[in-house]
């Protein structure tokens, strides 16, 4: 078989369907190991800045609702925790706590006490989606300071709600 | 001395004793309490209740918890030796007055399993000496429960490891 003719066997039809076929295995090959080394294809970390808009009761017992947005800059985890801070539109700066299991987190922070919103602590709990940039629909336990003896935690609860996006 | 003179010495003397006794508890209650530094805390049943509705506990071993301040943050962290040198539950905290408020996230290596958040509230015995309860609420739907998570609360009390003293304390931050 002379070059040519085996750069004509090359070209053949049969011969470009399969290297056809195997580039397209190249690519698809390519695309998900890109793919899997971003972070909005993996499970997106909660590390980052985020913007939550929390929607919790006035007081407790109250079904007034409240609707606040608080800025969290969560850093990386040490282990399987990591730290966050909180700020509301005051200014007010305080610690929180954060986990995640796959897209699912966890935020747990004491509510700064002023004299005109009622003491708690608030868990929230929530799915990143969205590529890593969103948390819709999430949950929020409100643990208030007023005893009540009739709840099982001893004190009053609440359910709130939150959604978070990423700024950064 | 007269009888003048003894009269109002003996006045000077009540009105002394009366506002010192007056002063002393106002003064305590103005005392301000810190949860910073290291504690032993050890918990226990209430009512003989050692799971959740839901079959989830913690057990009730002796945590070593150690509380930070850097201005507004005030953070907590478990050092769970026993389970491994970077076994550390994150938290954070904060007083009113003779009471006060923690939380922290539960440290769940294995995924498959139930994981959730704590919630510690109590009151300052002394400024050594700390008690009140632990709530547990789990990530477990109960719609029994008033928050919908699987909920279990057991006591606690804790004593504050003197500064200096022998500890099993690393370096916390």
């Amino acid at each position: 078989m002379t070059p040519s003719d085996r750069i004509h066997q090359i070209g053949s039809a049969p011969q470009m369907v399969s290297m056809l076929k195997r580039l397209t295995l190249v690519l698809i090959s390519l695309a998900v190991l890109v793919g899997s080394a971003l972070p909005v294809f993996a499970a997106a970390k909660f590390t980052g800045r985020w913007s939550l808009t929390v929607t919790i009761p006035e007081s407790p017992g109250n079904s007034n609702m409240r609707t606040f947005t608080v800025i969290v800059d969560a850093s990386p985890r040490e282990g399987l925790h990591g730290r966050t801070t909180i700020t509301n539109d005051e200014g007010q700066t305080v610690g929180g706590a954060w986990r995640q299991v796959g897209k699912k987190v966890s935020v747990t922070y004491e509510l700064p006490c002023t004299g005109d919103t009622s003491c708690a602590t608030l868990i929230l709990i929530g799915k990143i989606k969205g590529g890593g940039l969103k948390i819709k629909n999430g949950n929020i336990i409100v643990m208030w300071d007023t005893p009540n003896e009739h709840n099982p935690a001893l004190y009053d609860t609440s359910n709130g709600s939150f959604k978070a996006d990423r700024l950064e | 001395m007269t009888k003048a003179a003894r009269t109002v010495a003996v006045l000077v003397i009540v009105l002394s004793v009366a506002s010192g006794s007056a002063v002393t508890p106002k003064a305590r209650m103005q005392e301000e309490f810190t949860l910073t530094g290291e504690w032993i805390v050890t918990s226990s049943p209430i009512n003989g209740e050692l799971f959740s509705p839901h079959g989830n506990t913690l057990g009730f071993p002796e945590r070593d918890m150690v509380f930070e301040q850097d201005g507004d943050l005030r953070t907590g962290v478990v050092l769970r030796e026993d389970a491994g040198p970077d076994v550390r539950p994150l938290g954070v905290w904060r007083v009113n007055g003779d009471r006060f408020s923690t939380t922290f996230q539960l440290w769940c290596p294995d995924s498959s399993g139930p994981c959730g958040s704590i919630v510690m509230r109590g009151e300052f015995v002394r400024d050594d000496r700390i008690r009140g309860t632990m709530t547990a609420f789990f990530d477990v739907a109960d719609d029994r429960s008033p928050t919908g998570y699987d909920t279990w609360t057991f006591s606690f009390k804790g004593d504050r490891v003197a500064p200096g003293s022998t500890s099993t304390r690393r370096d916390a931050k």
